[in-house]
């Protein structure tokens, strides 16, 4: 059964390889260029200490330098969503083209032809989701040094919560395409459930996850809030919210907090500070596999007992 | 020695939604024998077949193959069964070879040489992409697969519906071929009757979801007249005979009987019946409705 799996799902485990090699050759070459870039300017010595206005003008060219390839890196986050619904697509294809009953005749029961089907692309899922994020993480390393891991472009990409997104879109193409029976139709619905759900985690969900810690501040920002996740800030006593949730403080922003006639006014915020990351990632990542693990078998179940 | 039944089904009834595809079907298929199933589009017979190999489970009833349950006892039945689906269904993107080798890791009896030999004798290569084949070779290429098991009940869902006559033929002469070798039981589901006579010794009608007439063929006929005479009352005749059809033009009555016996009434003028003209007649009949009477008098 693993050959006859493999064999039936070449096709697409050959282009989500090809998708990871198309990204390897353009990540590598400008990670290494980026990295060579980030110890010239000497960098390293100016994360954490940035009242330098030298180090501050540094890091600012950095980023500036980089930043269309950082913004064209943020679509990758997409990436999961792809490979979770093409790997899902031989197993709809079945079903659609019939083949699924030629396949039941064979002399295995449909329960261990189900394994086989189901148990490959999942497998495939979670390499592939792990190669990207390595690649990913690598390719991130100066920036996260500068801008920490909890901006939402670099948190979706690192940690594991990118193997839960890929399962995730793979369980929702299997569900649909179990019932639908049309690949092209569920694949494609598919990919936009996916795109929804995860603007809703990231906008919304993720901010509430964990509970956040509480900081009251006047003048600066205090060091906590370097590279944390605001999901919250308003002045005390006041309405006047200062940032929308969801945004990260960078580790040199300055907030623009308007002066009142008794001096600077009293800032709260909620945060997630950046040690908070792997709690994070942890419960996002159980979301997404609880939900994966739900809809695959949800997959199985029906073809399985409702399909003829 | 097989058992003398190889398909045994008792009130066996598939139902869909609201929908009953298939209802209060009891029927026997004798083993060892080739088997028309017949009936109009939607009467149920893909549905009977489902049930039989296991990709249904009956809503109601019971059906028993090679004396297992096709659900319960899938992993022991399977290796026993050969099918061919409807529109004969094959990985498009798989060359003959490579579909072989997907055979022959899913099933225990695969036969490689003879699958290989077949594929020789039908000219093909075997490192041609099924789905480059045409209807008729994509059709022997899934009956070679089916074949290639060993299988001891051979079912085929409408094997040549989609085919065209020259390949129809090939197609039913390849099944025949391969009866005369093994000692395998066939079912033939078919809304076609007249290419299924060269084949089949036994047949079995299912209409309106239910079964009307079983048995050997060769009884079938025999034991069917036309009568035709003048215009009048099939009164007498029905209480002896069992009128499937009935049929009046302005000076003649024609009738189609299955006669119980011999047809004494010599007013009544005899013809035989050849088997399509009599699964088409069962197809519009209802037993057992209005004292024995047809449903509705055909007007020629």
């Amino acid at each position: 059964m693993t050959w006859v799996a493999w064999r039936l799902q070449r096709t697409e485990l050959l282009i989500t390889a090809g998708i990871l090699a198309l990204l390897a050759a353009l990540l590598v070459p400008t990670g290494i260029h980026m990295a060579n870039a980030y110890n010239q300017d000497g960098l390293a010595s100016c994360v954490g200490a940035l009242k330098d206005s030298a180090c501050g003008g540094k890091i600012g060219d950095f980023q500036t330098r980089f930043e269309p390839l950082s913004h064209l890196i943020d679509w990758f986050t997409l990436i999961p969503g792809v490979i979770g619904v093409l790997l899902a697509a031989p197993f709809i294809f079945d079903l659609e083209h019939g083949t699924y009953r030629l396949a039941w005749t064979q002399s295995i029961t449909r329960r261990r032809w189900l394994a086989g089907k189901l148990a490959l692309p999942v497998a495939a899922g979670v390499i592939a989701a792990g190669a990207l994020i390595l690649l990913l993480t690598w390719w991130r390393t100066p920036d996260v040094h500068i801008n920490g891991r909890l901006d939402n472009g670099t948190y979706d990409a690192e940690g594991t919560v990118a193997i839960g997104y890929t399962l995730f879109a793979l369980g929702l193409a299997l569900a649909l395409g179990a019932v639908w029976r049309r690949a092209a139709a569920s694949l494609t619905v598919a990919f936009v459930g996916y795109f929804a759900f995860r603007i809703f985690v990231d906008t919304w969900l993720r901010d509430r996850l964990v509970s956040p810690l509480k900081v009251t501040w006047r003048d600066a920002p205090p060091r906590a809030l370097n590279n944390a996740n605001i999901v919250s800030e308003h002045v005390v006593g006041g309405h006047i919210q200062l940032k929308p949730p969801g945004g990260v403080l960078g580790g040199h922003a300055q907030l623009a907090v308007p002066s009142g006639p008794s001096g600077r006014p009293l800032v709260e915020t909620l945060y997630h500070p950046a040690s908070q990351f792997w709690q994070l990632q942890l419960a996002e990542t159980g979301i997404f596999l609880g939900l994966a693990l739900v809809l695959i078998a949800f997959a199985a179940w029906w073809t399985h007992e409702r399909t003829v | 020695m097989s058992e003398p039944v190889a398909v045994r089904t008792d009130g066996l009834g598939k139902r869909y939604g609201s929908t009953w595809a298939l209802r209060d079907c009891t029927l026997d298929i004798p083993a060892g024998a080739v088997t028309a199933l017949v009936g109009p589009n939607g009467a149920g017979k893909t549905t009977l077949l489902h049930l039989l190999i296991g990709l249904g489970k009956p809503t109601a009833g019971t059906v028993e193959v090679l004396g297992l349950s096709p659900r319960g006892d899938a992993h022991a039945l399977l290796p026993r069964l050969g099918f061919v689906a409807q529109d004969h269904p094959l990985y498009r993107n798989l060359s003959i070879a490579d579909t072989f080798q997907l055979a022959r890791r899913l099933n225990p009896g695969w036969d490689e040489p003879r699958a290989f030999a077949r594929i020789e004798q039908l000219g093909l290569d075997p490192g041609h992409k099924v789905g480059k084949l045409s209807g008729g070779q994509q059709a022997q290429v899934a009956l070679t697969l089916a074949l290639a098991k060993q299988p001891e009940l051979l079912v085929l869902d409408e094997p040549v519906a989609s085919l065209d006559p020259l390949a129809r033929r090939e197609f039913l002469g390849a099944v025949l071929e391969a009866v005369a070798e093994t000692q395998m039981t066939v079912v033939i589901s078919s809304h076609i009757v007249s290419e299924l006579e060269r084949v089949c010794d036994h047949l079995i009608t299912l209409a309106g979801s239910r079964t009307q007439l079983a048995g050997p063929i060769a009884d079938i006929v025999a034991s069917h007249r036309l009568l035709t005479g003048p215009r009048g009352d099939a009164a007498g005749v029905a209480r002896v005979h069992d009128v499937i059809r009935e049929s009046h033009t302005e000076r003649q009555t024609s009738l189609l009987v299955r006669a119980n016996g011999h047809v004494y009434d010599t007013c009544w003028e005899q013809h035989e019946v050849d088997l399509e003209e009599i699964v088409l007649a069962y197809m519009g009949y209802v037993p057992g409705a209005s004292n024995g009477a047809p449903r509705e008098a055909v007007r020629a």
